[in-house]
């Protein structure tokens, strides 16, 4: 897969906007590794490989275990997960598929047992965030750190 | 549909950062008719009625005709929009509909006939943040003015 363009040096004040809206979410409050899973999932359903080697690798940095990540797609099958996990995977895919789910009652009912009013809204920028930066890596097609042609 | 929560009352300044987010949009130097036009075809996409609203009515304030404002879920049939928005138009399904399909070399390249690389980023930021808003509001069910119960099918004058 040949790079189109690299928006970081075609664009940077393009970007600007979006990696303070990044910076804050870092500092809201959510668990930082409830944040990497919630990366790594909406990035799983959006394709993007540049997003899941970097959040794979912040996410191994931060303590994540291997066995979490290898088993994020099958979350539904598995209890790696505690509960609030959950409600937040399962809110990561209702709104990472929006056009096909619209945000079912079930679903948000399971998130607000789980995170407050405020944590939620947190919780939907950070699904909505990291679904613009997949949509800016694939669409762009950046390159992850050693993505060359394997024979 | 029953609002489920108010985001920006519950959470003010977490909300900060994508008003300043759209704020650079608005600014970026992209046509304010094409914006509308791309933040009204993700909506319809998306399914957002609060956007939907939001976006018609401030297409229709700008000067947009009711036509084009009507036909735009089918503008790959109409010759009511110019190549550029065409192009736009094809790279913002593309993007909005990403978990479907990677958006091919033909769409990048009909994009960069008739954008340069900054437009062509920041045509991509301006497609990402109306999908925030478009999780945002579909998500918490906002209601658009006038969202109030018909029980009949002809609304009263």
């Amino acid at each position: 897969m040949s790079k189109r363009l690299n928006p970081y040096t075609a664009a940077p004040d393009s970007i600007k906007p979006l990696i303070a809206l990044e910076a804050s979410l870092k500092e809201s409050g959510l668990e930082h590794s409830l944040i990497h899973l919630v990366k790594m999932r909406a990035s799983q359903l959006n394709g993007c490989a540049y997003c899941l080697h970097m959040h794979s690798a912040e996410a191994i940095k931060d303590g994540e275990t291997p066995a979490r990540l290898f088993l994020l797609d099958a979350w539904h099958e598995s209890q790696l997960y505690t509960p609030r996990e959950r409600a937040a995977l399962a809110w990561t895919e209702s709104l990472t598929l929006i056009s096909q789910t619209h945000a079912p009652d079930e679903d948000y009912e399971e998130a607000r047992e789980h995170f407050s009013e405020e944590e939620l809204v947190k919780l939907t920028l950070l699904i909505g965030t990291i679904n613009t930066w997949n949509r800016i890596a694939i669409g762009f097609r950046s390159h992850h750190p050693n993505d060359r042609p394997r024979g | 549909m029953t609002q489920r929560l108010n985001a920006y009352q519950v959470a003010p300044a977490a909300y900060e950062p994508v008003l300043n987010l759209s704020k650079y949009v608005a600014e970026c130097g992209l046509e304010h008719s094409l914006l509308e036009l791309v933040k009204l075809r993700a909506s319809q996409i998306n399914r957002c009625a609060y956007c939907l609203h939001m976006h018609a009515a401030d297409a229709r304030k700008a000067g947009e005709t009711e036509a084009r404002i009507y036909l735009l879920d089918a503008w790959e049939e109409s010759g009511l929009y110019s190549a550029r928005e065409r192009a736009a138009l094809r790279w913002t399904e593309a993007l909005t509909r990403l978990a479907d399909a990677a958006p091919g070399d033909e769409v990048y390249a009909e994009l960069r006939q008739h954008f340069s690389e900054v437009e062509a980023v920041n045509l991509s930021v301006a497609i990402g943040t109306i999908n925030v808003w478009n999780r945002i509001n579909a998500g918490f069910r906002t209601r658009h003015p006038q969202d109030r119960r018909r029980d009949t099918a002809v609304a009263a004058a």
